[in-house]
């Protein structure tokens, strides 16, 4: 505004990025590759979060039926992230990028929900809190770390909300499990449930199949210019 | 793990008494006022749930148990809701996706519910098991239509979880019990979302299906006269708890439906009072 107050003019020209920002546009994933990822994660949450739904009625010990319950919901929140971020990735019906990664995931969420009996809330947790959750957390931090920090920002906001949510979970997860495997029989069923569903959890190579970490076969498209 | 999950397996610990309404009901600590030979002195005094009771402390804590486990049920049947129906458009067994995530968020809710009801149970004074737990409200939980699960449970028994949290606040309220009237009034804030649920997913999803309306509102009409106990909810002083018509209508219910429902809690309360008196001349014939 012409004040007239003086004649000179304070430069406001100043880099788009500041000195600190060290962002760049390079990232492992396109477009469409980021969709197929999110609609793993939306699966796979939303299998869970139905899952611990379930649970709550079968355990018969109050503190977890109350944990289940309330991480129900933190899955379901993810889900939804997850299906609001598909129609921004150019996939306008949801549910056709909402599947499994491979036959072998559905496998494992087939035997991760299959004890049901009030005595087993050993193995329920076991397969939530030692198995699954981790590889939400590899799957998810892989991710954050490889994709375009300012492309796909959108992505990467919603993770880091997610991971917060995901190692906070575990913690309850894996404290309830230690204060209930107290005899070498608790450590012996934990272990074996844990070794039954990690066999199949490898076979499927992760929440989004062989390359969930990177490490697998199948090649992602680099992006960036 | 099964797609429906029945009433009697419910998972509890040892120190859960279950049973049926009618022997819950018997229980002379209830909060809902027992017929009794009325003295010249209690001629005339009010039925509600008031720290001038005789019975207040009692009736309080009882139904302070009774809202725990309630809670405990309500946190299970919307866990089950979450999963015993696939993502879909609502017809057949499917539900839509974003009701399916409003049950997770109810499950999130009531969890946090039970953690309130131990605390004021134990700040009431009250061992969990101290009172028998019935499960009518999983019960309502239980039918293989979504539908019908939220007008029994979200419309009907969290529309009575509104008039009992109602009365609970004015309780703490009147009693000075800051502690009780501050939890009551959060869990309160709850409920009334949760029926707004059930009353919004009703209309959603029955939109183009008006039988299936009509069978929901029958059913949460049937769940509404029994969880009535009689006439213990309603306008008259009579009655143990009153209808809570404000924080009724911001949850969804209209003007008729409200009515309706207090025309029921009446008829409820002579059905009451004409048995008892049945009941006396009985018991008066064979003396």
């Amino acid at each position: 505004m012409g004040n007239g107050a003086t004649d000179t003019h304070e430069s406001t020209a100043r880099a788009p990025f500041a000195p600190w920002d060290r962002r760049d546009i390079p990232g492992s994933f396109s477009v469409d590759e980021t969709a197929r990822r999110v609609g793993n994660y939306k699966w796979a949450e939303m299998k869970l979060f139905e899952a611990l739904g379930g649970w709550v009625a079968t355990v018969p010990e109050l503190d977890v039926k109350m944990r289940l319950g309330t991480h129900c919901y933190h899955h379901a929140w993810h889900a939804d992230l997850w299906h609001k971020r598909l129609p921004e990735l150019r996939e306008m019906k949801p549910e056709r990028l909402t599947v499994p990664a491979n036959e072998a995931m559905e496998r494992f969420i087939s035997a991760m929900t299959e004890p049901e009996a009030p005595e087993l809330t050993i193995e329920k947790l076991v397969g939530v809190y030692r198995v699954l959750i981790p590889r939400f957390i590899a799957a998810y931090t892989y991710h954050r770390n490889n994709t375009s920090e300012i492309t796909d920002a959108p992505t990467i906001r919603s993770i880091n909300f997610i991971l917060q949510d995901e190692f906070d979970d575990w913690r309850d997860g894996e404290m309830l499990l230690q204060s209930l495997v107290t005899t070498p029989e608790h450590v012996r069923r934990a272990a074996d449930h844990q070794a039954k569903l990690e066999a199949i959890m490898v076979e499927a190579g992760g929440i989004t199949g062989a390359d969930s970490i990177g490490t697998g076969e199948t090649s992602s498209t680099e992006g960036g210019a | 793990m099964r797609q429906f999950f029945p009433v009697e397996d419910l998972a509890r610990d040892e120190r859960f008494v279950q049973t049926n309404m009618a022997e819950r009901m018997k229980d002379g600590r209830t909060a809902i006022a027992v017929e009794k030979q009325s003295s010249a002195k209690s001629r005339g005094a009010t039925k509600r749930l008031t720290p001038e009771r005789h019975d207040a402390s009692d009736a309080a804590r009882g139904l302070m148990h009774g809202i725990m486990v309630g809670e405990i049920q309500a946190l299970e049947g919307a866990g089950r809701t979450a999963h015993d129906f696939a993502a879909g458009d609502g017809t057949g067994d499917t539900v839509p996706f974003e009701l399916k995530l409003d049950m997770a968020r109810q499950a999130w809710d009531e969890a946090r519910h039970v953690e309130i009801s131990a605390k004021l149970s134990d700040w009431m004074g009250t061992e969990l098991g101290e009172f028998a737990e019935n499960t009518v409200l999983f019960e309502a939980a239980c039918s293989n239509d979504p539908i019908l699960r939220l007008a029994g449970v979200n419309r009907a028994l969290e529309g009575l979880a509104i008039d009992v949290f109602t009365q609970m606040k004015e309780f703490g309220d009147v009693a000075g019990d800051p502690y009780l009237e501050f939890c009551e009034d959060w869990m309160l804030a709850d409920e009334v979302t949760h029926v707004k649920m059930g009353s919004d997913w009703l209309r959603k999803v029955t939109a183009n299906d008006p039988d299936r309306r009509t069978k929901a509102l029958e059913f949460q009409q049937v769940v509404d006269k029994l969880f009535s106990f009689g006439g213990a909810r309603g306008e008259s002083a009579e009655s143990s708890f009153s209808l809570a018509k404000r924080f009724r209508e911001l949850a969804g219910f209209t003007d008729d439906e409200v009515e309706t429902i207090s025309a029921m809690d009446a008829e409820a309360l002579e059905e009451r009072k004409e048995a008892v008196r049945k009941y006396r001349e009985r018991v008066g014939a064979d003396a």
